[in-house]
């Protein structure tokens, strides 16, 4: 796509940043989209990325230049935004851009976990929670900062699929909560309200976007779609604003069917809601019943992120399948796939405070298990190992600083230091420090004290 | 007892979107005109492909019309975007337009185009007047269950095109044709023609006019003309 037109600048021109008054140099296209085009810049000493708008953009959204000049002069929320840094102006043209930072290399658009292969982007179910729990922290800072985004969809988010970091782009339509909102957003992620042109994007409306965002990263697929939407034949303006705005109904909707999954169609969609935890579908079904019509009722960022940590600690891979789900039956009972119908034996588990933790191979436990408000809440603390002659023993190695306390379920207590590894089993617990876990294993019975005696193991 | 699930196709049941591209092979198309056509549809699949990636719930299908003193059908299944390539037209006859309009009405419909689709994409280049009835053509094509529904996009090549009819065709007062007087022109014309509206109608907005990022795009392009070579 190099054919030049009005639209494009040419690399190698020379701009001018306004308010520090220097000038800088494009690069090479980057990309481009209905909005502009964007290059690489090379600007004081560093590389930057310029977004340069169509004419026609520029004219008509007269709110642009005072929104980015906005967010310049504000900090950005967090590190995860691709924050404007400066407008930009050129000779001889009547539009303008502005630089942000470049996306580092390895992101990927988020729109590639639904592209087919070979562009699709796999990801495991808990890469997929720790991304979600990733974009509720993001646009908690920029909700707690002022600001809402408008435009919130898969196109503009990047994700490492190594680290589990996220980027938001396309900052241009970030605003002041409450302004007059100029945008309008892509249609499928937009709150009713605003489809029906009721209302203008706010945070509010941000949060029912999230909602579908979070949705779609677990199900590959949109939580309004369901009969009503297979129903239609071609599917026009008019039928979407049925769809997203005068009639949307959830497709797991509990007392409406009428949008419900069609068989044979959503079945992949409707095994994939199986595997999420109780806690996670009560907040899509909030979302998607009353957080249609009501946008007080939506869910805010701090419970989608304890509700995205809580499956993450309860994952357990299915056998049988080898599918990650949620283990939401009472500790101590087996509970059947989601995916496969295969039972899935109970696991060992740990339980801190009201919360418990299934403690599989590899499972890694963090700070926020071990501390009250610990200052690092992802710092590594433990993990659980297998012993390497019998998978059916596992332990808990220490990989913190400090020792543990381990009550045994008969009483008797010993320390395990960093670096060592303590046998699991039913009725024993293990204080971290401030935070205490209470271990129950199925294979024993809690009454009868551990057979033989668990010892803090050499570390391999 | 285990009931394997395709979940890596779970979310994949996508909207078709049937692009149909009209050519006019008029005997005014012969030499550059013609060739330079052939280039420049060459050069847009790569750039469909592309758009289709970047729209993964849309899964795009092409067909080619060409017409001249008859409309046929250069392309007449629809053709999966990824497994598309571009064989070249010839020129040489008159502008059956009309009977290009009746043979795009007839598969404008859940028939021949069946399943969850998107809106058509129609995209009409032509050089010259039509040659037999428009109208009759025009209102079969609006009569059709598509028609209406369809986004219409059409190209003008060199001074004799006549953009009355084009605009017709169109029937969108600010959304113009679009002018090619050159080869490079054409190449540009018809890259954006095949790929802009395609974005549009995958990535819906809630602007109350759904075609104003096109028809604002198309103007833009009108107002640079570098050289009138046709
Ligand atoms: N900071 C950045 N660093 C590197 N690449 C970027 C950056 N910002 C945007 N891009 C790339 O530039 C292209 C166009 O981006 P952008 O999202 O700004 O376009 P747009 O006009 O807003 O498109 P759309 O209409 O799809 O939102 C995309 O391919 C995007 O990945
Ligand atoms: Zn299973």
């Amino acid at each position: 796509m190099n054919a030049p037109s009005s639209q494009t600048i040419e690399p190698g021109a020379q701009f001018r940043a306004l308010s520090s008054g220097r000038t800088g140099q494009v690069g090479e296209m980057l990309g481009a989209g209905g909005q502009g085009a964007v290059y690489a810049a090379s600007f004081d000493g560093a590389m930057f990325a310029l977004k340069w708008y169509h004419d026609h953009v520029a004219r008509v959204d007269v709110n642009l230049r005072n929104r980015l000049k906005r967010s310049i002069s504000r900090k950005p929320p967090s590190d995860a935004f691709l924050w404007p840094v400066d407008l930009v102006e050129m000779p001889g043209s009547q539009s303008f851009g502005y630089l942000m930072p470049l996306r580092a290399d390895g992101y990927r658009c988020i729109r590639d976990i639904i592209a087919p292969p070979p562009r699709r982007l796999k990801l495991s179910l808990s890469m997929r929670l720790r991304i979600c729990s990733a974009i509720a922290d993001s646009f908690l800072q920029l909700h707690a900062s002022g600001f809402c985004y408008q435009d919130i969809n898969l196109g503009n988010l990047f994700v490492d699929p190594v680290g589990g970091h996220i980027m938001v782009c396309d900052i241009d339509n970030v605003d002041v909560d409450g302004e007059r909102a100029s945008v309008y957003g892509t249609r499928k992620f937009m709150a009713p309200e605003v489809v029906r042109r009721e209302a203008l994007p706010t945070s509010k409306t941000d949060l029912f976007s999230m909602a579908v965002l979070f949705f779609y990263i677990l199900h590959g697929w949109h939580p309004l779609d369901g009969q009503a939407e297979a129903a239609v034949d071609i599917l026009d303006a008019e039928a979407e604003n049925k769809l997203y705005g005068t009639e949307p109904r959830f497709i797991f909707d509990p007392d409406d069917q009428s949008n419900g999954p069609v068989p044979g169609h959503h079945d992949g969609i409707a095994r994939r809601w199986e595997t999420i935890s109780k806690g996670l579908r009560k907040l899509f079904t909030r979302s998607f019943t009353r957080g249609l019509h009501e946008p007080r009722d939506r869910v805010l960022e701090t419970e989608w992120k304890a509700a995205f940590t809580r499956m993450l600690d309860r994952l357990i891979t299915c056998k049988e399948c080898d599918n990650d789900v949620s283990y939401d039956a009472t500790p101590g009972s087996p509970q059947k796939c989601g995916i496969c119908e295969a039972l899935i034996a109970a696991p060992v588990m740990g339980k801190v405070g009201r919360d418990w933790v299934v403690l599989g191979q590899g499972r890694t436990l963090y700070a926020r298990h071990a501390e009250q408000g610990a200052k690092n809440p992802t710092a590594r603390v433990g993990i659980v190992e297998s012993h390497p002659d019998d998978e059916a023993i596992v332990g808990l190695r220490n990989l913190s600083q400090k020792p543990w306390l381990v009550t045994l379920a008969d009483g008797r207590a010993f320390k395990v230091m960093p670096d060592k590894t303590v046998r699991l089993a039913g009725g024993m617990t293990v204080t971290f420090g401030a935070k205490r876990m209470a271990i129950t294993d199925p294979a024993d019975t809690p009454e009868q004290p551990a057979a033989e005696q668990p010892v803090a193991k050499e570390a391999s | 007892m285990s009931n394997p699930v395709d979940l890596e196709t779970a979310g994949l049941s996508r909207r078709q979107l049937n692009l149909v591209v009209m050519v006019d092979c008029s005997g005014s198309m012969t030499g550059d005109r013609i060739a330079s056509l052939n280039f420049a549809m060459r050069t847009a699949v790569p750039a469909i492909r592309e758009v289709a990636a970047d729209n993964p719930e849309t899964d795009v299908r092409i067909r080619v019309l060409r017409f001249s003193t008859e409309a046929e059908w250069h392309v007449g299944e629809a053709e999966p975007i990824d497994n598309f390539t571009w064989t070249d037209l010839k020129a040489g006859g008159e502008t059956a337009m009309g009977a290009a309009l009746i043979a795009v009405a007839e598969i404008l419909n859940n028939e021949h185009m069946p399943g969850r689709q998107l809106p058509p994409v129609l995209v009409m280049v032509s050089d010259g007047q039509p040659s037999d009835d428009f109208e009759a053509g025009l209102s079969a094509l609006m009569d059709s269950s598509y028609g209406t529904k369809a986004t219409r996009v059409a190209i003008a090549i060199g001074q004799d095109a006549d953009i009355d009819t084009l605009q017709r065709f169109i029937g969108h007062a600010q959304f113009k044709p679009l002018r090619a007087a050159n080869a490079k022109d054409l190449v540009e014309r018809i890259r954006w023609a095949t790929t802009a509206p395609i974005k549009t109608a995958s990535t819906p907005t809630n602007s109350p006019d759904p075609l104003a990022d096109l028809w604002h795009e198309a103007s833009e392009q009108n107002t640079v003309v570098e050289e009138m070579v046709w």
